[in-house]
């Protein structure tokens, strides 16, 4: 007894040199996590000057990628920590729905009269628009002029298999590895079964239709349109070059594009930056996926990705003052555009990005060809578990169409 | 009350913070995870989420997963042929480190430095070899063109994954197994080999009846680290081939070199299921224990004292 109580006094004492209290207090630093790795040093920089001129510390964490650990698993952990950030993103109402009851109302806020795609709920403002985003089919202008397609007439899955034929017969001539830049390894998750799975679910209809998110949720498969679905993916699997496709990253996608070793790239705008930093001079603008065989003239456009706030920040107003600043000063339009190469979702900005995708994601969203970003209805553990490994084993070679079609099938009949 | 005893008291207090950082570290997280596994807890601000008790669901619920018992087998799989790689390439090195080698002080350091090196870049290093300079070999070197066919790569097929997966980990732990081995071998008293030599015992016999037999409390220790590390092999798995390629298991499209600590890790932070990750560690970490104690036994019962 005696000597427990002892153990016990030892431990309380020495406890108490383990842990300190920490105050609330105006100046307290403030963190922000964030999932564009591209823009990482873009941000870093103009966090530096906003510390300079606020005063206030603002520590900006970047995941995703090809580091492996997204940004939900980074905040999952920090929340278990009990260390979330102040600022982070959200994409779409299932990851509002996951951090609901700490995302801070922004209705009231200076930037709300400046957007129309900011993220709301029940008629209250929640999420701070980071940039308008486009993909499609990037091709090389140059390439494609070489090989005599025109670019327009990309449109219907007919098209592309008729244009991807003939740049195949002339790939020695036109010194390319490969028609298409395509990455389906499972680190590349993202890009088959987030991306791509998008022109399933949104392809050819009316901006913002659910029809076929709404289905699938519910179970119901159209089985023409997923097969139809499925000549697609296998066109774009076909023409890859198989060593990226298989085992390629990131950078072996994009480098293969930029590098002009292929014809299309299947990204978006983000890329910008890595084109830019890798001395990619050639002309490029987006196709749109040609997915079925009616005529989808559009790539796919949105403000997918939103900054929320903390409730339980210590420094909500400093957060708030960052967000705001993004818009309304010049060094935060400077940063927004012209450092990180993205299309601002600001009237107020009057800077347009230098990037050859941004630009053609512009002239598409002002046409008004565009076509929604839904994959966001769907929970990551469907997209990354059930749905990637699918299009990883159609990518090896080790399933065919006819299984391809099955597995997702099942898929999606297994979320009734 | 009996006074308290000042030699006591000093002996406490010194113990006193390694005591408090693992009660802090281990005791205690230990069994609040044991109890979260039979909640229903996820790391999320959802509203209306109540931590509720759920029993065993988890546990059941786990072995119903094709995806946790695929990773069980090939976790087996991967750790029987580690076990074995890494010894036999550890005993190797340390028998050409003990042997009269011109700057064997330099191979010492040589092969103990790759386990200085985390886990995560080795991964991508060796992601960047087996992806890019093998087949860049193969394009340069005409005779060798099948390293650049893309049906030769070894992270694009599972089989061929997982013995990637093997040489990275014995590239990175053989050298510090190694160093066990050197210090076993040479506490082996010399007079030994020098009898047997007279009367003329060849090098392979030496190895086999006196080397072996003496470093049987080595093996112990060896068996026992590489069996315990290869289990829970996590960071080169999640560098490396990060799961992939996927596979086929009872009719399921799964992650194909998704090993064990893998699979509770996306289990817990991509499914965003906390709770059943936890279960599954729990018994991931039963697992082990038995495992382990029969491996203990086993090499106890060879051990010799001189």
């Amino acid at each position: 007894m005696k000597r427990i109580l002892i153990v016990l006094l030892v431990l309380i004492l020495s406890a108490g040199i383990f842990f300190s209290c920490s105050k609330e207090n105006n100046k307290a630093p403030i963190t922000m996590m964030q999932n564009k790795p591209e823009i990482d040093a873009a941000l870093q920089a103009y966090g530096k000057i906003w510390t300079g001129k606020s005063g206030t510390e603002i520590t900006i964490k970047s995941v995703g990628g090809s580091t492996g650990a997204d940004l939900g698993q980074q905040l999952r952990a920090d929340y278990a920590a009990g260390e979330m950030p102040d600022i982070f993103i959200i994409a779409g109402v299932e990851d509002y729905k996951e951090w609901e009851s700490i995302i801070l109302d922004l209705s009231d806020e200076a930037w709300v009269e400046k957007t129309s795609v900011a993220f709301t709920k029940d008629g209250k403002v929640f999420g701070f628009p980071v940039a308008v985003e486009g993909w499609g089919m990037a091709y090389n202008a140059d390439i494609l002029a070489k090989a005599g397609v025109n670019p327009a007439g990309l449109t219907t899955i007919g098209a592309y298999k008729t244009a991807c034929a003939k740049i195949d017969s002339m790939k020695a001539e036109l010194g390319l590895d490969s028609v298409i830049s395509m990455a389906a390894s499972a680190d590349m998750g993202w890009v088959t079964a987030h991306h791509n799975f998008n022109s399933l679910l949104s392809n050819g209809l009316p901006y913002g239709d659910l029809s076929v998110v709404n289905d699938l949720l519910a179970g119901k498969v159209d089985k023409k349109r997923l097969s139809e679905y499925a000549d697609w993916v296998e066109l774009l699997f076909n023409y890859a070059d198989k060593t990226v496709l298989t085992t390629g990253n990131y950078d072996s996608q994009v480098g293969a594009f930029a590098t002009g070793k292929a014809a299309f790239l299947h990204q978006g705008n983000w890329t910008d930056p890595n084109m830019a930093s890798a001395n990619a001079t050639f002309d490029m603008a987006f196709a749109p996926h040609g997915s079925m065989s009616t005529p989808t003239e559009g790539i796919f456009v949105a403000a997918p990705s939103f900054y929320v706030i903390n409730k339980e920040s210590k420094n909500i107003k400093a957060a708030k003052q960052f967000l705001n600043d993004m818009v309304f000063t010049d060094e935060g339009n400077n940063y927004m555009v012209n450092e990180a190469g993205m299309i601002p979702a600001y009237s107020n900005v009057t800077l347009n990005p230098a990037g050859k995708l941004s630009k053609s994601v512009q002239e598409w969203a002002a046409a008004g060809k565009v076509y929604s970003w839904s994959q966001y209805y769907f929970t990551n553990d469907f997209r990354d578990q059930s749905l990637a490994p699918i299009y990883n084993q159609f990518a090896n070679g080790s399933i065919g169409k006819v299984e391809f079609i099955r597995y997702m099938t099942e898929a999606f009949e297994g979320l009734k | 009350m009996k006074k308290i005893n000042g030699n006591n008291l000093t002996f406490w207090l010194f113990l006193a913070p390694v005591l408090l950082a693992f009660l802090m570290i281990i005791v205690i997280p230990f069994f609040v995870g044991a109890f979260y596994s039979l909640t229903d807890w996820n790391a999320t601000a959802r509203t209306g989420a109540e931590l509720k008790f759920v029993g065993l669901k988890n546990f059941t619920d786990s072995f119903a997963d094709p995806a946790f018992l695929y990773s069980f087998i090939i976790t087996t799989i991967f750790t029987i042929i580690n076990v074995i790689a890494i010894n036999v390439v550890s005993i190797a090195l340390a028998l050409v480190v003990t042997s009269k080698l011109k700057l064997r002080n330099l191979h010492r350091v040589g092969f103990f430095i790759p386990y200085l090196i985390g886990g995560l870049i080795l991964g991508y290093l060796w992601q960047f070899i087996f992806n890019n300079a093998v087949p860049a070999i193969g394009k340069a070197i005409p005779f060798m063109g099948f390293l650049a066919d893309p049906e030769n790569l070894l992270l694009s097929k599972v089989g061929t994954s997982v013995i990637a997966l093997v040489i990275v980990a014995s590239w990175q732990y053989a050298g510090y197994i190694m160093m066990i081995y050197v210090a076993a071998i040479e506490a082996v008293p010399t007079s030994l080999y020098e009898a047997a030599k007279i009367d003329g015992v060849n090098a392979w016999q030496r190895f086999r009846y006196i080397t072996v037999p003496m470093i049987a409390q080595a093996f112990t220790i060896t068996m026992f680290l590489t069996l315990v590390n290869s289990f829970k092999q996590f960071d080169v798995n999640y560098a490396l081939t990060a799961g992939g390629p996927a596979t086929i298991f009872m009719d399921k499209p799964i992650y194909g070199t998704e090993l064990l600590a893998m699979n509770i890790y996306r289990t817990a932070f991509v499914s965003n299921n906390l709770a059943a990750g936890q279960a599954r560690a729990v018994i991931f970490f039963i697992v082990l224990v038995i495992i382990t104690l029969v491996q203990v036994r086993i090499n106890k019962k060879k051990e010799i004292e001189l």
